[in-house]
């Protein structure tokens, strides 16, 4: 099931690729993708080109697929290595939702950071109490890293 | 290394015709290369074959006079001192090739010596040398950390190093790093430990020096031997766990030896047996009380009592105290607790229970529930004439159930203990080689004698003690996932299942039927293990058919997104056929559900046979082999028929046994959802626990958690399918509907009730009405 409907997104995004996001397979392993997305223009992120590495599941799509950002990021959500904190990457996963619908979310999601759920508690408290000084270092980050 | 060193490269190609050491397998080679003693590689293992083909190439650096050795190890015996050689071939590299010249290569086929042990050897091996002045150095660390440690792990090298496009990734710097299953972000693991990714892409940690496996990173700062300490008293907290394990109608594992034993020295012990006081010997009356009463086999019958033999030759036993026979040993009793209007407990053997009244006889309902024949009147009752009434009282009619079905199956002649003994003699530390090896050679019926275990080297004579402890460092090693056997299911931590890729020893099969005697030797012998399977492993082993809630237990991630198509329309969303694909060490195979299924879509009128057939497939299609292995097993020692009695949750009570459980642990580490730990409701909900006993506890537990183990370190540990998840009462319902649980979540869903009263009884026929794991 899983090759059938990879190849049927890797065709739907051919055909519709959605604004600001690309991906695609890696190598001849249709399994392992790379994907960008550009930075948000109304966030701190705007300018910056983001890469993440996608791996499908031999269940995909009864399972979500493993993102992670390859680009250091400065966000209360995404940590260190990449991993993304995002209810649709988890318990919220319906078989329904594409990789297409998913770098969607994920854009909007460097737009409006949640806090409340953090994955790097440290960069959630700056958000929070000194939303400035995070605007700055995002800034910086995505100057250094992303572009 | 010297300036004048040359690099150079060593394809190692194949091996042809090797020994073959083995009448029924073929080994699985692989071969080690040294340069000089000081540069070592190793190619990968080569799956049961005697001409295995490598085509390796390997870089070390080497003078005219180095030595090359090549020697090929069989992967499955390599740990066996000299077991897995299969010979070796030395070769002076100036010999080959010639090091003055820029460039050179030779393909050399030369035939395996043999080593010291002179243990036979036979065939060739083929190898390229080469060298070249130009290409050095660079390559040189390709191969080199794939040792032999790894062929156990499916996927823990998950795939080449991600390449990071345009170069955008030199600041990001440790982040990108794919590290090498011997480090992490933290930095390197300690000697001998080993990062592995399970199927489910949990990472675990493998301990090459104790061939253990554990959840929780090892730290350079903890010594060896701080975490041998560590896992030992983890040892202890699960061996004080099982041994306080029991089932309902029989006293516990273990009861105080020091008692029995201080009530030898007193001489002539008389068992309290209601109506008839018999006398019992010393040697009988110890092994009954170590046992907590099962099997003695040997020893003086108690005095007045007489073995004769029918004209069959079967035994059957006269007691002249009260002029009656029984089949039933009297020197192999069980005790009944019963828990008298004085509150004094009276042992009571259910055996005198004796032959039913006459005109009696015991029945068991087609759900399997035991029931009683009264053929002078004419009427039938779930009441056994023999029991004291007063123990049947204000008990809930599920438990007398579960405890009556005990009774039954003990009761039936194929699980009646033979004459003789069964010696078993294994060493601590090789417990699982050596049980195998014991327990393969004998037949079913030596199984069924009296069970004497001796660990080499211990003193100690096996009254129950020995064989409790046997069971327990068993159940540890054999289904540890080290061995590929078994995996835990991803749905909490520790429960277990059939691992998929079993394969990987291709003596798997009969592990499996190992297992599955062992399982049976306990049930037998009336001893637990510590060990807990998913629940569709129980329904597997009832023949019950396993059906999409099996799946949560499994794996709750594929169990949502099946239910997702359940609910949901599917018509243009979902590209599906009737196949599935299943991944065997990274080879991606198409299996069909049905004939001709990766042809048939999946439609929304045919989704739910869809589900029906991957979820089998997904649960028990996949390890029929192994099943089918692990149940032959189980079967020479406990039929099918008699196991039948029992449902999943039963069964698994039988084979694990009871735990005590600390209420007190359980409520501290409990949470609430839409309500507060001093709502009225919640007191009740804990009230009503601490009044059941250890059975309703764990049927609770079953009920909420999927199993009924408890972690060792207690409540806070408890795990669900998404990581550590304690357990939760949740809000919800009305005051009319029963409670609910969410066994991913480890949840129960309580609806506020207006009194005690109907919180108990709601809870109650909750927890013993539903049969079937996952309720969601």
């Amino acid at each position: 099931m899983s090759l059938k409907r990879i190849n049927k997104e890797l065709a739907d995004l051919g055909r519709d690729p959605p604004s600001s996001c690309s991906a695609g397979p890696v190598g001849d392993d249709l399994y392992h993708w790379q994907a960008s997305i550009m930075g948000p223009p109304d966030s701190p992120y705007a300018g910056g080109v983001f890469f993440l590495s996608i791996h499908f599941p031999t269940d995909y799509p009864f399972k979500p697929p493993k993102i992670a950002f390859t680009t250091k990021i400065y966000h209360p959500n995404i940590n260190g290595n990449g991993n993304i904190c995002l209810d649709i990457l988890k318990d919220q996963w319906s078989p329904a939702l594409t990789i297409s619908k998913v770098l969607l979310s994920i854009c909007s999601l460097l737009t409006d950071a949640n806090p409340d759920d953090p994955l790097v508690p440290e960069i959630a408290h700056i958000y929070k109490q000194d939303r400035a000084k995070y605007e700055a270092t995002a800034k910086e980050w995505t100057k250094k890293y992303a572009v | 290394m010297s300036a004048r060193t040359t690099p150079i490269n060593v394809k190692v190609v194949a091996a042809e015709s090797l020994y073959k050491r083995d009448v029924f397998r073929q080994p699985d080679p692989f071969a080690v290369i040294t340069v000089d003693g000081s540069q070592t590689k190793t190619t990968k293992t080569a799956k049961k074959t005697l001409n295995p083909y490598w085509n390796e190439s390997f870089n070390f650096t080497a003078l005219e006079d180095s030595i090359l050795v090549i020697q090929v190890f069989d992967q499955k015996k390599f740990k066996k001192k000299d077991q897995g050689f299969l010979g070796v071939v030395n070769v002076r590299i100036g010999d080959v090739i010639d090091l003055s010249l820029s460039n050179s290569e030779e393909t050399i086929t030369r035939d395996l010596k043999k080593s010291n042990e002179n243990l036979a050897v036979s065939g060739k091996i083929i190898v390229v040398i080469s060298h070249s002045r130009s290409a050095a150095g660079s390559s040189a660390t390709n191969a080199s950390t794939s040792s032999r440690n790894n062929t156990g792990s499916n996927g823990s090298s998950a795939g080449a190093p991600i390449s990071t496009a345009n170069g955008e990734s030199a600041g990001s710097g440790s982040a990108n790093r794919q590290y090498s299953s011997f480090e992490d972000q933290y930095g390197r693991l300690p000697p001998g430990w080993e990062r592995r990714t399970d199927n489910f892409g949990r990472t675990y940690y493998v301990d090459h020096n104790s061939r253990t496996t554990t959840w929780q990173r090892p730290t350079l700062e903890q010594t060896e031997s701080e975490r041998g300490q560590q896992r030992q008293s983890t040892t202890e907290a699960e061996r004080r766990q099982h041994r306080g394990r029991t089932l309902p109608g029989e006293t516990p594992q273990s009861p105080d030896i020091t008692n029995a034993s201080s009530t030898v020295t007193s001489g002539n012990v008389t068992v309290n047996a209601t109506g008839a006081n018999t006398p019992v010997s010393p040697a009988a009356a110890v092994s009954m009380a170590a046992t907590g009463a099962t099997t003695s086999g040997l020893g003086e019958l108690p005095s007045g009592w007489e073995q004769r033999f029918t004209n069959e030759g079967r035994p059957y036993f006269v007691d002249h105290n009260t002029r009656t026979t029984t089949w039933v040993d009297p020197r192999r009793q069980q005790y009944i607790r019963t828990f008298g209007p004085n509150t004094t407990i009276q042992q009571q053997p259910v055996s005198q229970l004796g032959p039913l009244p006459s005109g009696w006889e015991m029945r068991l309902t087609n759900t399997a529930r035991v029931y009683f024949v009264d053929h002078n009147t004419k009427t039938t009752t779930w009441d056994d004439p023999r029991l004291p009434s007063s123990l049947d009282q204000n008990v809930p009619q599920y438990k007398r159930d579960f405890r009556r079905k005990v009774i039954y199956f003990r009761s039936q002649p194929a699980l009646r203990i033979l004459p003789g003994q069964c010696h078993i003699k294994v060493r601590r530390d090789h417990i699982f080689e050596d049980s195998y090896q014991e327990i393969m050679r004998q037949t079913p019926e030596d199984l069924k004698k009296r069970l004497m275990i001796k660990f080499d080297g211990e003193e100690g004579l096996d009254y129950g003690g020995v064989s409790r402890e046997f069971f327990f460092l068993l159940s540890h090693d054999m289904f540890n996932p080290f061995y590929c056997l078994f995996e835990y299911s991803s749905h909490d931590n520790y429960t277990l299942q059939i691992n998929p890729n079993s394969a990987i020893n291709p003596e798997h099969l009969n592990y499996f039927k190992f297992i599955g005697r062992v399982v049976g030797l306990g049930v037998f012998h009336r001893r637990f293990l510590d060990a807990f399977f998913v629940g569709a492993l129980y329904k597997m082993m009832l023949h019950k058919k396993v059906i999409l809630q099996d799946m949560e237990g499994v794996d709750a991630e594929f169990y949502r997104s099946l239910k997702w198509i359940l609910d949901n329309d599917i018509t243009d969303v979902l590209d599906l056929t009737f196949s599935a694909e299943d991944e065997r060490f990274g080879e991606i195979v198409e299996v069909d559900l049905k004939p001709g299924g990766r042809d048939i879509e999946v439609t929304e009128e045919n989704k739910h046979e869809y589900v029906e057939f991957i979820s089998e497939w997904k649960i028990s299609k996949r390890v029929e082999e192994q099943f089918k292995a692990f149940i032959d097993g189980f079967n020479e020692l406990i039929p099918q028929e008699l196991v039948n009695v029992f449902d999943e949750r039963e069964l698994e009570l039988l084979i694990g046994g009871l735990a005590e459980i600390d209420v007190e642990d359980w409520k501290k580490h409990t949470d609430y959802r839409g309500y507060q730990e001093s709502d009225q409701v919640i007191q009740w909900f804990w009230k009503c626990i601490k009044e059941w006993d250890s059975e309703q506890k764990a049927r609770l537990l079953q009920f909420t958690t999927g199993t009924s183990r408890i972690p060792v370190n207690g409540f806070k540990d408890l795990q669900g399918s998404d990581g550590p998840r304690r357990f939760t009462i949740e809000k919800a319902g009305e005051p009319n509907q029963l409670p609910k649980s969410h066994t991913c979540f480890n949840r129960v869903d309580l609806p506020p009730y207006n009194d005690y009263e109907s919180l108990k009884q709601k809870l109650t026929l909750a927890v013993e009405e539903t049969v079937g794991f996952g309720q969601e």
